[in-house]
């Protein structure tokens, strides 16, 4: 669209069947995981490597269409034995909505120091989207838990402020858990939230819930847009 | 790890048949060599700064990322749960390579990095993006910008 209206245009691509059937000027193919583009975070010299072939297309006259394959896969992709997962509760699950509140609290306050090391080591955090703050969390979930809907200024519906604060929830976790050490891969970081934590169990029990909501955004965004496909429940 | 067989069921058939959009024409447009270039960056990450309401779901809108946007004030409210954001925890540069730019533009691989940079919602369907596409065209022009790196997640 952008090549039409006059500007030379490079694309970076995680799906080659997608540069292959929508055909872009000057692509070039990186094999890496969605969501990670430019391959490894922390890792300059590998992000520069796929940055500098792709605008290096913008010189070749040979168009179009000019598809590349970056030819290594991630340095980080693969588990790394040296991560400890962090210390989370494996009590059973509760009962009732007050009670998950109260584990997720409990749980979250376990975290919370890795958190905020984290936070202070990269000078950042991409929690934010739910407009709460963290101690807000456990009783927002555990409200829709009890049937209730309730709303935040931040968002315009219920399954909005509750699509985003588990958004900010599993940000909350994956920041507390690249705190420290080596870095673990995407995946170790998936198994250990989804398999092992309080909060993924608040999660899923809530999901099951508002699926038999009468609100029919909160079905769909619970349905969706809670839980990735392959930590849904059988 | 995109490779298609890595990507789990049934995101790796949604991947397969998505329907993607194809054109009429295939413009090719030239330039001046790299090092003279001012590049600007298009995200599909729904990125946006941290003091800006969330992308809607579907929406065809476009959000601002100032050069000068500090990595702490950005965050994400792509729809999709079925990418990776724990890179994005880590490093912004993974998804939106702001630094990796800075440092190619005073080493002087590119001539300059655009004042303003741009992010849209991934998921929402191009056919609708037609006047964002318009919008951030003229912008792009504005800022005197002569090469665009699309950074799909």
């Amino acid at each position: 669209m952008l090549e039409a209206r006059g500007l030379p245009t490079v694309t970076i691509g995680l799906v080659r069947l997608h540069l292959e059937a929508v055909k872009p000027p000057r692509s070039v193919f990186t094999p890496f995981q969605l969501g990670r583009p430019l391959g490894e975070p922390d890792e300059a010299a590998f992000q520069r490597r796929v940055l500098v072939q792709a605008l290096a297309l913008l010189e070749r006259r040979d168009g179009p269409v000019i598809l590349e394959d970056f030819p290594d896969d991630a340095p980080g992709a693969s588990d790394q034995r040296g991560w400890t997962p962090p210390l989370v509760s494996a009590a059973a699950d509760p009962a009732t909505p007050e009670v998950w509140a109260a584990a997720l609290a409990r749980e979250m306050a376990l975290l919370r120091p890795a958190w905020e090391r984290a936070r202070t080591r990269r000078r950042r955090t991409t929690v934010g989207v739910s407009g709460q703050p963290p101690e807000a969390w456990p009783n927002f979930m555990a409200a829709f838990l009890a049937g209730g809907l309730p709303t935040v200024p931040a968002h315009e519906t219920s399954a909005l402020a509750l699509r985003f604060l588990i958004d900010d929830l599993k940000a909350f976790y994956g920041e507390a858990a690249q705190a420290n050490g080596p870095a673990p891969s995407s995946g170790q970081i998936d198994r250990w939230f989804w398999r092992q934590t309080v909060a993924a169990r608040f999660i899923i029990t809530l999901r099951e819930a508002c699926l038999h909501a009468d609100n029919n955004a909160l079905r769909t965004v619970a349905g969706r847009f809670f839980v990735p496909v392959p930590y849904l429940p059988a | 790890m995109a490779r298609i067989d890595d990507i789990p069921e049934p995101t790796r058939s949604h991947i397969l048949h998505l329907d993607c959009p194809s054109f009429d024409s295939s413009p090719f447009v030239d330039g001046p060599p790299l090092a003279r270039r001012r590049v600007a960056m298009i995200s599909s990450a729904a990125i946006h700064a941290r003091n800006e309401p969330p992308f809607p779901f579907g929406s065809a809108e476009f959000r601002r990322l100032p050069s000068s946007l500090d990595a702490g004030d950005i965050v994400m409210s792509h729809v999709s749960v079925n990418f990776d954001r724990h890179g994005f925890q880590r490093d912004v540069n993974v998804v939106y390579p702001i630094d990796r730019l800075r440092e190619l533009a005073a080493e002087g691989v590119i001539g300059s990095v655009a004042e303003t940079h741009y992010a849209v919602m991934g998921s929402t369907d191009p056919a609708a993006m037609q006047i964002t596409a318009d919008q951030v065209a003229g912008l792009l022009q504005q800022d005197r910008v002569d090469a665009v790196l699309l950074v799909p997640v």
